[in-house]
């Protein structure tokens, strides 16, 4: 309505009083979102920064500025070891998320010349994301169980003898679950990106005698790549941030930067999460600049 | 690319990555059918019952497992969510329409308006329990709890909003303006439905996302459970079927919602043909 209003004016109004006004519209537009976030997004973040170097006491904290809850974090044989376990977590759900998602990206960006079948295709990869994401994380305890899906498949087809147990509550089954989570992310992106791949090049490409996996190396790979970058930054967002998966799936074995966050504020150590919080951000902040940096995706896109 | 073999290849590839992404699912939907209260969450299947269903609704005899408190978070999560849907969707039609026109700084408004939906829900979590504490407010999931659903979900209505205002022609307004028609008039005939589909996607993203949304809300919200705080709340503990049949039924009502959208989607559709050829004609 207001906008229907405005533009109305501005058209029956000289253009001296439409550039004065513009501004005006844009700010009143704008400022309901921009103030939310910086209420409820800035404003959180700065005061765990900020939190995170104050005096932590057994049950509380109080606002006298020290270094102590650093000094702690890195001198804490657990706190450094779960800084390790998320930086490994995450590198070998990349290059599996990758791994996976790959072939199939390809299948339907690039193999399914049908727009129907590969929207289907697409379609059933993306539908799961819509059901509940701790569902999806539980489903995979009776999946990977002793007595789970898996063991009990593998036990009648005669492939082992003796049910597998390191499938469930071990760093195995976490990877595994985060696979399936997130490898959804890393499809869309490729796909998306070798759908857009001019088929004459290709086929120009065939014409001068290269085979299938010099066309892979030289062609669909570098084309990709933007794909790849955007799928390994929602990735690593998202697995840096995860801590439901390792609860779930690790039984307490595995334990992220995202858990040991959520223990902490569970025992009211809140200097202690906010430091595990800072970082966390450091990590994604620069993991992100670092993918960022691999390629230009202003250019690319 | 006509390499027959490695067609082949791959195509078998994907649907087995089918399988993958959808048999877990399938393995929890067919173990919710386990008898009870005595069978436990795997394989074989006793007896096929619905006792976990029953259980869930509180129809079973007590037993020594005690029933998903889901009745209070259900009512929770549809509420928070349905707010979350209507905040969010304003947001982002508004935010996206300051966004027709250039303005400067439009970049650092861009980037904080996305952060919002990249920031790991723990840690925005964590900053905002914090600001609470601080400020001595209550964590409240229709308070704290509400205000990060916001954050997370306006920007994917901004974005689909944005998309949708760019493949939008002013033209088309501004010609209806220049024939007298009332402004609000042509915001009801030719603006909402132009714009309609894409408020629909935005309102389906942000309703879905709150409704599942637990990382925000674990820290932000206090004492009252929501949903997916009921079902995070299994996880430490021995996990039952009645949990799986829980799964079942809300997977069904998220393929409920999104056929919904489906059908209005459509409609709309539809309805914007029938004007093409009304025009054409």
């Amino acid at each position: 309505m207001t906008m229907a209003a405005t533009s109305h004016d501005t058209a029956a109004e000289t253009a001296e009083t439409s550039t004065r006004k513009q501004p005006d519209r844009t700010f009143w537009l704008l400022a309901p979102g921009v103030i939310w976030m910086l209420l409820f997004l800035v404003a959180p973040i700065l005061m765990m920064v900020y939190v995170s170097f104050w005096t932590q006491t057994t049950f509380k904290i109080e606002p006298t500025l020290t270094l102590k809850s650093w000094v702690t974090f890195f001198s804490s044989d657990t706190y450094l070891g779960a800084l390790w376990t998320t930086i490994r977590i995450w590198l070998v759900v990349l290059a599996s998320t990758l791994l996976v998602g790959y072939p199939a990206a390809l299948f339907v960006g690039l193999f399914v010349r049908n727009k129907t079948l590969s929207t289907v295709l697409l379609v059933l990869c993306v539908i799961p994301f819509w059901t509940s994401f701790l569902i999806r994380v539980l489903a995979w305890r009776p999946m990977l169980g002793k007595e789970g899906a898996i063991n009990m498949i593998l036990m009648s087809l005669g492939v082992i003898d003796q049910p597998i147990e390191v499938l469930l509550f071990s760093e195995l089954s976490v990877i595994i679950g985060m696979t399936q989570i997130y490898c959804v992310f890393m499809v869309g992106p490729i796909a998306f990106m070798l759908g857009r791949i001019d088929p004459a090049v290709i086929e120009a490409a065939q014409d001068l005698g290269a085979g299938f996996w010099r066309i892979l190396r030289t062609i669909i790979l570098p084309l990709s790549m933007p794909g790849v970058v955007v799928g390994a930054i929602f990735v690593s967002v998202m697995v840096l941030g995860e801590f439901a998966t390792s609860a779930a799936l690790s039984g307490r074995k595995v334990n992220l930067l995202g858990n040991i966050i959520v223990t902490q504020v569970g025992s009211l150590k809140w200097a202690f999460a906010a430091v595990a919080g800072v970082v966390l951000t450091i990590l994604m902040g620069a993991v992100v600049a670092a993918l960022l940096r691999v390629v230009d995706l202003r250019k690319e896109l | 690319m006509n390499a027959t073999g490695i067609k082949f290849g791959l195509g078998l590839y994907t649907a087995l990555f089918i399988v993958f992404l959808y048999g877990p699912l399938a393995v929890l939907a067919i173990l919710s059918f386990q008898t009870g209260p005595e069978g436990g969450p795997q394989f074989p299947i006793i007896e096929w019952s619905t006792y976990w269903y029953k259980h869930l609704f509180g129809l079973t005899p007590p037993s020594r497992i005690a029933p998903l408190p889901i009745e209070q978070a259900l009512v929770r999560s549809l509420t928070l969510a349905v707010m979350t849907m209507i905040v969010s969707t304003v947001l982002g039609v508004t935010a996206a329409q300051a966004f027709r026109k250039k303005f400067r700084g439009s970049g650092v408004v861009f980037y904080l308006i996305v952060l919002g939906m990249m920031v790991p829900g723990v840690l925005v979590g964590l900053g905002m329990a914090l600001v609470a504490n601080t400020l001595g407010i209550d964590r409240h999931w229709w308070g704290t709890a509400f205000v990060l659903h916001v954050v997370y979900t306006f920007p994917f209505a901004f974005l689909v909003m944005l998309a949708i205002f760019n493949r939008f022609d002013p033209s088309v307004e501004e010609a209806a303006w220049s024939l007298g028609v009332t402004p609000g008039r042509t915001f009801r005939k030719i603006t909402f439905p132009l714009i309609f589909p894409g408020v629909l996607s935005a309102m389906l993203f942000a309703f879905t996302l709150s409704y599942d949304e637990f990382s925000r809300t674990l820290f932000a919200s206090g004492r009252d459970l929501t949903l997916p705080l009921a079902i995070y709340g299994t996880f430490s503990v021995e996990v039952h079927p009645n949990v799986f049949a829980f799964g079942v039924l809300t997977t069904l009502f998220s393929f409920a919602l999104l056929g919904t959208y489906a059908v209005l989607m459509g409609l709309s559709v539809r309805r914007a043909k029938r004007f093409a050829i009304q025009e054409e004609a």
